[in-house]
């Protein structure tokens, strides 16, 4: 096996993800997908298309929801940013997290992270969402297995746990 | 009321925790020492010869650590099966579509491997192309592969009964010419395959494949490669719908990148790639006709299909026997003929995907019987009840169907959807619509074998390991196979541990499609889990000095029956056997069924098609049609399936529903659109899959006749909801607003023609 040593990146970031401060070194036009799968090793963060059309890849930069494909890394120095590794707290589920795993809203998971990331920010800005709020705030979230009918009965259910 | 304490229960799949904290590992999520970044060079051209392929400038930048083309290749072709064999993983003498494979590089990174591409340089000689299956028949058409004339791919005529006879004795024949096209599975995650090589040759391949037992054995066939040495596991998978089945040249390519560069490789497509070089379903142009006699019963029935094969095999051969056996068996016909074309043309090659050719000949079926229905005056589900199939019946084309709900189906779907209010008491352009399906239960013998395989083991601690060759894909095989064998051994499936689609550890399974995994991994682990609990018991017997019939298990406890306090547990029995008597406690499970096969068995017809079990269902569609932008909007949804006996309702539930809004979107918004042999919109972007807005509300019923082939009486589910889908909704939008669409997409611009054409004429 020959030894590798990636491209060489110029600029200096600081970020705060899930509570924990990193320094990083990246490119500029490390995208912050990038940095959190492939720098910070948080693959929780899913690519489904890396052109922001199916919002696996979404996270909360600066209590605002945001496809992490289309932010540079470079725009999110000095951010606090929330991926799906920082909601449940060990042990024990984040509510929205267990009304997911409860209601069968998992089907191959793939969707999973960023559904529930959306799911949060929705239920930080909006605490009682209607049915059509509850549609129009995921409608950037696709999910290709289950119709999302179990979704939105997980949604549902995370409100009231969330009472 | 069955008295199970573990199936039939609406349990969460066992992978949702691990998944919902986003600590699932899918194969992108696999980073190794050293990892290289492999990319395809794919042909710009539709048709053309290769004349020269000049890797020396890409092999100059810094960075590329190896090049392959057609050369580093054994040159073996391959297919799902060597009979079909007709593409290399690199091509050497021709590329036939726009993103054939040519050359693969690997790189230090991403860039530097886009980079190596654009300095490969390749002389093409044009060659005509031809896009329309049609077209690509006639004499005289450019031929894509030397070895067929016509472009005709196969051919398969099936005939029973009398045909002409039948259609004369026919009060009312209708005919009509339906098409149906391209749609792409769109899984959220793409294809990847991470390889490595060691010295000594030994391969790991880690690969979001439905089919890691298939996948080694492809490997090894098109590589020269000895199959002992292909370790194949499948990570957790972000949806198949069958387009992870195959051996991808990107997966050949990434093997041999690894072995020639010494390090580890990574192939992962981008979205982009994923539409234009991935598998789609095989557009078909289907006419059809139909004869009945004045009270309903379907006399004769005749096929004619041509279907685009695209510009290689994979299960195409396969995909047009499951739209012959699939019009054939549904309904009680004495008299049928089919006549089907499989055929080459320039384009991305048609795969397994979702129903499998059954979506694509239903969707002609029942729109002509709801004609029929309105041309004889009556309900069209009377129609169908009058010619509903009965369980523990032979077909006129030799298929057996054991346990059939399709009746209940019908009538369930039927009070649920309120029918008879709401085809008589309906606002203003809104309709209903019903559809009713057949499809395999647990996979097919078509191939020349059908086995899934399991192991159960009980260390000597007390603790149950199950091993199963069956991918999960989403669908919740591993809870429900989790379920059976807890079931079995009388222990919370909580206190299973479970190891899947591992080529080193479990035995094989053929993979997930067909809808085969609850029936056949099923089976596989009905005999080993209760292989493993008769030792159990026997042990346990002499160890209580009580008969072997009187043991009960429960808890992980083994007792006699009313007298609770005298028991031993697993961890006290199994103990016992590993340290005293120096055995162990492992039971096998192989299943590779159904037992029998017909002596008239016809592998190129498929007549007589064995399964060993067929499943059914209806859906009833109900929609609102805007006459002024021809939008359509799915009100409602009921979709009634028979799955025999449901192992986990909740996840069932979660594959009809899943199944509902793919077959909706296939009927009015999904389409692969090509020009000139390009695809025009791949992208989620411009590729319409449903979002959370638009899907509608679903009604899943489960009908569960027992069937005497399945682990507790249960059959598959995974792709039937796909099956009925659009011409529930084709036929709900002819009831609404009196259109009807025989070209799917039933788009807003085709239903706006029509209402144009229909009010002018």
């Amino acid at each position: 096996m020959r030894g590798i040593m990636k491209m060489k990146k110029t600029h200096q970031i600081q970020v705060a993800v899930n509570g924990e401060a990193y320094t990083c070194l990246i490119s500029s036009k490390t995208t912050l997908l990038e940095l959190l799968r492939d720098d910070l090793d948080l693959t929780g963060t899913k690519e489904g298309c890396d052109e922001g059309d199916c919002g696996a890849c979404s996270v909360i930069l600066n209590g605002k929801l945001v496809n992490s494909c289309l932010v540079l890394a470079v725009e999110a120095d000095d951010g606090e940013i929330t991926t799906i590794e920082g909601l449940d707290r060990g042990d024990a589920l984040n509510p929205i997290q267990a009304a997911f795993v409860d209601s069968g809203a998992v089907q191959c998971g793939f969707c999973t992270p960023g559904m529930i990331m959306t799911t949060k920010a929705m239920l930080d800005e909006i605490p009682d969402p209607s049915e059509e709020q509850i549609k129009h705030y995921l409608a950037g979230n696709l999910c290709r297995c289950s119709g999302y009918v179990k979704i939105m009965d997980a949604v549902k259910s995370s409100i009231k746990r969330s009472e | 009321m069955d008295g199970y304490t573990s199936v039939g229960k609406r349990v969460p799949q066992r992978d949702a925790v691990v998944k919902v904290k986003g600590s699932a590992i899918f194969t992108k999520d696999i980073k190794l020492k050293g990892m290289l970044h492999g990319k395809m060079l794919r042909s710009p051209l539709p048709h053309a010869r290769i004349l020269n392929i000049d890797v020396s400038r890409a092999e100059k930048l810094k960075g590329v650590r190896a090049i392959l083309t057609y050369k580093d290749t054994p040159q073996i072709k391959f297919s799902i099966s060597p009979t079909w064999a007709d593409k290399l993983p690199l091509e050497s003498e021709k590329v036939r579509y726009v993103g054939d494979e040519i050359a693969a590089v690997a790189a230090v990174d991403e860039d530097t491997a886009m980079e190596a591409l654009d300095l490969i340089h390749v002389d093409f000689e044009e060659l005509p192309a031809v896009y329309d299956p049609s077209e690509a028949m006639k004499p005289g058409a450019p031929i894509i592969h030397d070895a067929f004339e016509n472009n005709i791919a196969r051919v398969i005529n099936m005939e029973c009964g009398d045909i002409e006879k039948g259609f004369a004795g026919s009060d009312l024949i209708l005919e009509e010419t339906f098409t149906t096209q391209a749609q792409s599975h769109s899984p959220i995650e793409t294809h990847c395959c991470v390889a490595t090589c060691e010295p000594n040759g030994q391969i790991t391949v880690w690969a979001n494949s439905q089919a890691p037992h298939s996948l080694r054995q492809r490997l090894s066939y098109a590589l020269g490669v000895d199959a002992s040495k292909i370790h194949v596991i499948t990570p957790f998978i972000g949806g198949g719908f069958g387009s992870k089945i195959d051996l991808e040249p990107s997966q050949a390519a990434c093997v041999l990148l690894s072995r020639k560069s010494g390090n580890p490789v990574r192939i992962s497509n981008t979205r982009q790639e994923q539409y234009m070089f991935t598998r789609l379903r095989h557009p078909t142009i289907e006419k059809m006709r139909i004869g009945v006699n004045r009270g309903g019963k379907i006399i004769a029935k005749e096929a004619r299909v041509v279907m685009d094969n695209g510009a290689y095999n994979s299960h195409g051969p396969a995909v047009l026997s499951y739209n012959n056996v699939m019009f054939s068996t549904l309904y009680r016909v004495e008299n049928i003929k089919y006549e089907g074309y499989l055929v080459y043309t320039n384009k991305n090659w048609g795969g397994a995907c979702r129903g499998y050719g059954d979506p694509q000949v239903t969707f002609a079926q029942e729109s002509l019987l709801d004609m029929i229905a309105e041309q004889l005056k009556m309900d069209p589900i009377e129609l169908r009840l009058k010619n509903a199939n009965n369980p523990d019946e032979v077909t006129a084309n030799k298929v057996f169907i054991t346990s059939c709900g399709l009746k209940e189906t019908l009538k369930e779907a039927r009070d649920a959807a309120d029918w008879a209010e709401k085809k008589v008491n309906k606002p203003r352009h809104r309709g209903i619509g019903m559809a009713s399906m057949i499809y395999t239960g647990g996979g097919s013998i078509g191939s020349g074998s059908n086995y899934s395989g399991a192991t159960v083991q009980v260390n000597a601690d007390g603790t149950i390991h199950l091993m199963a060759g069956a991918v999960d894909i989403g669908q919740g095989s591993n809870t429900v196979l989790a379920q059976m064998a807890a079931e079995i051994l009388g222990v919370d499936p909580d206190n299973i541990r479970l190891t899947t689609a591992d080529t080193d550890v479990t035995l094989p399974c053929m993979g997930t499609f067909g809808s085969r995994v609850t029936l056949c991994a099923g089976n596989a682990v009905f005999q080993a889990a209760n292989e493993v609990k008769k030792k159990l018991l026997e042990e346990a017997a002499e160890m209580l000095e009580a008969n072997k019939e009187d043991l009960e298990i429960n808890e992980k406890r083994i007792f006699v029956k009313g007298s609770p306090g005298v028991s031993v547990t697993f961890a006290q029995v199994a103990s016992a056997v590993h340290y005293k008597k120096r055995k162990t406690l492992i039971g096998h499970g192989y299943y590779n069924g159904p037992e029998v096969v017909p002596k008239d068995f016809d592998p190129v017809s498929y007549r007589g098609y064995p399964s060993p079990a067929m499943v059914f269902g209806t859906h009833i569609a109900e929609v609102e049609v805007d006459p002024e932008t021809g939008r359509v909007d799915v009100v409602n949804f009921v979709a009634a399936h028979d799955l025999g006996k449901a192992i986990n309702p909740l996840l069932a539930e979660g594959q009809i529903e899943g199944g509902v809004v793919q077959g909706i979107g296939w009927a009015l918004t999904e389409e692969v659109k090509f020009e000139n042999g390009r695809i025009l919109n791949p992208s989620f972007h411009d590729y319409k899959i449903f979002t959370i807005e638009d899907a509608p509300k679903i009604s899943a019923i489960l009908i569960e006749p027992i069937d005497p082939n399945g682990p507790f009486g249960a059959k598959g589910i995974g792709e039937c909801a796909m099956v009925p889908t659009a011409p529930a909704v084709v036929n709900a939008i002819y009831d609404a607003v009196g259109v009807r669409i025989k070209d799917l997409p039933a788009t807003p611009e085709k239903i706006c023609k029509a209402l144009k054409e229909k009010s002018t004429s």
